[in-house]
């Protein structure tokens, strides 16, 4: 119980306002996640600016790993059409064109 | 034969690559700084709308790049009828299918924008509010231009009726994305009495707004380079894109 007591007091510390607006006083995962053996801390370090805005920054972390997924993708396609284009320009003859 | 040496030449020479890194590294830089900044930049506060509001920075885009993927499109259709060079015909192809794509996103974005704002505690996907409508009638029209392709076999027939839709196709984007539902009463900014871009929206987020319609609309060109050159590759092996 002592713990979900200092959850709720990290809450309110951080950027203000309580965001839960389930009406519930805790939420579903307050139950589950509550109970954990992690010791509450007042937010320090990294936590300090992942939780700020609603920990929208959150967000933004998942979607940039989303992001350099599909920029990976994207340069190793342009690799693979580079490669392709050689081997075509070798193997292929140029009346092999229908045009 | 200035035309079929051009194609026979196709496979690497259409493209200038040099350019294209260079274009696509700068594109990779400025869209990841779009993100960072839509999540970053402080907004103000508005009742409904609240964090949402970012939605501006990647929904909007996908629209403006859908109109700029369909205007590239429809200048290369222009271009297949008057030179029937097949490039043209895959260019025509690739820019409407990248700007397609990029449509539906837009759609799909819209949606969950529509249903969390305007439909709030209604549990409503889709009310048919006319901006939507015939932003999905758009998609259609170019959806209907690749399944016209698919029923012709012949490639150079088939550029030259797809070519001709096209032109038509183009045509109809002004109206359906813009007159037609600002005549209607739509909750979509931009409706009658209902301004789209007005002294509601902060000018610090138009300082991010306009470079994310360049970095999409790069993001696009790069997509679409891509497409063009491995299409390139199958004229060359196969003496048709569609094959």
């Amino acid at each position: 119980m002592n713990h979900q007591v200092d959850l709720t007091e990290i809450a309110a510390t951080e950027g203000g306002a309580q965001t839960d607006t389930t009406g519930l006083g805790e939420t579903v995962y307050d139950t589950l996640w509550g109970m954990s053996d992690i010791p509450g801390r007042a937010p320090e370090g990294i936590e300090q600016v992942m939780l700020a805005e609603d920990k929208l920054y959150v967000v933004l972390a998942v979607v940039l790993i989303i992001w350099f997924g599909l920029i990976f993708l994207l340069l190793r396609t342009d690799r693979q059409l580079d490669k392709l284009e050689q081997e075509v320009e070798h193997r292929v003859p140029q009346d092999h064109d229908m045009v | 034969m200035p035309v079929v040496e051009r194609i026979v030449r196709g496979g690497t020479a259409e493209v200038n690559r040099n350019l294209y890194r260079t274009v696509r590294n700068i594109v990779l830089v400025a869209l990841t700084g779009v993100v960072l900044a839509g999540f970053l930049i402080q907004i103000p506060r508005i009742q409904i709308l609240e964090h949402t509001a970012r939605n501006l920075y990647f929904h909007v885009p996908m629209w403006f790049t859908l109109m700029a993927a369909v205007l590239v499109s429809a200048y290369h259709s222009f271009r297949y009828l008057q030179t029937g060079n097949l490039i043209r015909d895959v260019r025509a192809r690739e820019a409407a299918l990248v700007g397609l794509v990029f449509g539906l996103l837009g759609l799909f974005t819209g949606m969950v924008w529509a249903r969390f704002t305007w439909y709030q505690g209604t549990n409503i996907w889709w009310n048919f509010d006319p901006k939507q409508s015939m932003a999905a009638v758009q998609l259609l029209i170019y959806g209907a231009y690749f399944v016209l392709r698919s029923a012709v076999e012949e490639p150079r027939q088939r550029g030259r009726i797809a070519a001709v839709y096209n032109l038509f196709a183009i045509v109809t984007v002004p109206f359906l994305l813009f007159i037609l539902p600002r005549q209607m009463p739509s909750l979509h900014p931009g409706a009658d009495g209902n301004p789209a871009f007005s002294e509601f929206t902060a000018p610090s987020m138009r300082w991010v707004l306009y470079p994310a319609f360049i970095a999409f609309i790069g993001l696009f060109w790069v997509i679409y380079t891509q497409r063009v050159r491995t299409s390139l590759i199958k004229l060359r092996l196969h003496g048709d894109v569609e094959s």
